[in-house]
């Protein structure tokens, strides 16, 4: 789905409250901002990572991101354990959240350590559609991509 | 949402504490927490290094620790700067629902109570958006966001004054030169209200009057509240970790392209190696254009008084290889210089890699 040129593809899971996407493979999950987040938080100016074998509880820090005008903590969207970060990519070009989201883009990689009780929130498919048009129109977003 | 604002003034505590307190009561804050602003000062020197840089390589440590200056990491971002009694430090810890959700309009909520305040004492402010506020051009402090825990955080400053020669000194910079060319620029593009005012206000006035612009413009009462045992028990944590070297020592990636003097107006340096010797330039941007150019190096160029009509005839040429090349042509026709080795590409080269740095491969 797009609105208001904000790319929310709906075979992703999301985190609604948090800005966070959430992709399931086997038990590993990569995490990322979504196009809502990344244009809200603007163009990044760098990022820091917790470190790979750290556990780290629902809503707690998993990296630290800060553009021209903002720093904040990218949330985890359940509890979970750091099995690897997106840290050489950044590295490479630190604009690579703010280009492409959903694939280059990715933070972090986690293995979830409670997901049976932390999931209930997680949307995805036409319910996270619905969900984010409401969150869009109420945060007022139009999404920005950087371009190369 | 609660409709009053609680004000904590802090006038004359500690250097650690004046950015400490704003940490502890984000991280703090609870959802009966009030909507809650610091105005605090600090009672001697310090620099306060951005999140995500890396002291050893944007601080003289040496000239901090020789002028007994302090050095401490903020969790907001942005550059190093230093700071002492003349700002007085307005820091917004809000819930996040009662600031708007976009950085622009936030921002300008933040920003009206100082524009407002200002231009009460007489002096001609305004928000240069996102979030500078600029006097007939120059700027009069800067504000910065983040978020710690549940808290949206706000920081910025009433300036009274501004040690700009001392901002000069504790960057780590490649060049004298270059540390002149700071200087120069913080005087020509960074403001106070004592500058503007020939002599500086009251603070208890100023105090009051900022309130009662942040109550108007946000609608709401403030009233001067109470730092709790929490918060003072979080202070002490944060105290603790923003002294240890583990913190201060971290190491940042933050890239800067130069030295940022306000939104419009950056300082860069940079060397090429041309065949007939190394052309360094120190330039000064303003709005993408040439605002102040000085080049040096073991390179020859004749007649010897054209090196300075060079510089002089790049004030105000936007800073594009294009534009650059073609006024640096036309200089050297004009002028009939001659530079053996070194070619007006050569300094165009130069000076767009300070513009824009090459990447690395």
């Amino acid at each position: 789905m797009i609105y208001y040129a904000c790319d929310i593809p709906e075979y992703l899971y999301y985190d609604i409250e948090r800005d966070v996407w959430i992709h399931f493979d086997g038990d590993i999950a990569t995490l990322g901002m979504t196009d809502v987040a990344q244009t809200r938080c603007g163009k990044f100016a760098a990022i820091s990572f917790r470190n790979v074998g750290k556990r780290v509880a629902q809503g707690k820090t998993l990296a630290t991101v800060e553009s021209a005008k903002w720093v904040g903590p990218f949330p985890a969207p359940f509890s979970c354990e750091i099995v690897e970060t997106n840290e050489n990519g950044f590295a490479k070009d630190i604009l690579l959240a703010n280009k492409e989201p959903y694939t280059d883009g990715w933070l972090v990689k986690v293995r979830p350590t409670d997901l049976e009780n932390e999931r209930e929130h997680l949307v995805t498919g036409a319910e996270a559609a619905e969900k984010y048009k409401e969150r869009i129109k109420e945060l007022k977003v139009n999404c920005l991509r950087c371009i190369d | 949402m609660s409709k009053k604002i609680r004000l904590l003034y802090m006038e004359g505590v500690s250097p650690l504490r004046s950015q400490t307190v704003y940490h502890a009561v984000g991280y703090a804050m609870k959802a009966d927490t009030p909507n809650t602003i610091i105005m605090v000062s600090p009672n001697g020197p310090y620099v306060s290094i951005g999140y995500h840089q890396d002291i050893q390589k944007e601080v003289d440590l040496e000239y901090c620790a020789q002028h007994n200056l302090p050095v401490y990491r903020r969790e907001v971002g942005g550059g190093a700067v230093f700071l002492d009694n003349g700002q007085l430090f307005t820091q917004w810890i809000f819930h996040k629902e009662d600031l708007p959700a976009t950085l622009e309009e936030r921002f300008k909520l933040y920003i009206d109570p100082l524009v407002a305040t200002y231009q009460e004492l007489g002096i001609n402010a305004n928000l240069r958006p996102i979030n500078d506020v600029h006097v007939n051009g120059k700027k009069i402090g800067g504000t910065g966001a983040a978020q710690m825990g549940i808290a949206e955080i706000l920081v910025g400053s009433l300036m009274y004054t501004f040690d700009k020669k001392t901002m000069s000194q504790v960057l780590k910079v490649p060049s004298e030169k270059m540390r002149d060319k700071i200087f120069e620029s913080l005087e020509a593009y960074m403001t106070t209200m004592t500058e503007q005012l020939g002599s500086t206000p009251d603070r208890a006035m100023v105090k009051d009057l900022y309130m009662k612009k942040v109550s108007e413009a946000l609608g709401m009462d403030v009233y001067e509240g109470e730092w709790t045992a929490e918060e003072e028990a979080m202070a002490q944590e944060i105290d603790a970790r923003f002294t240890s070297d583990e913190w201060l020592y971290q190491k940042g990636q933050l890239h800067q392209q130069g030295v940022k003097i306000h939104q419009d107006v950056h300082i860069v340096e940079a060397a090429f190696k041309a065949q007939g010797g190394l052309i360094r330039i120190i330039a000064r941007l303003r709005e993408g254009r040439i605002d102040d150019i000085t080049f040096s190096g073991d390179f020859t160029l004749l007649p010897v008084f054209a090196l300075g009509a060079l510089e002089q005839s790049l004030r105000g040429v936007a800073a594009t290889p294009e534009t650059l090349k073609s006024k640096i042509e036309e200089a050297y026709y004009r002028l009939a210089i001659q530079s053996p080795g070194v070619t007006p590409a050569d300094f165009t080269t130069a000076i767009m890699n300070a513009v824009t740095p090459p990447q690395p491969v």
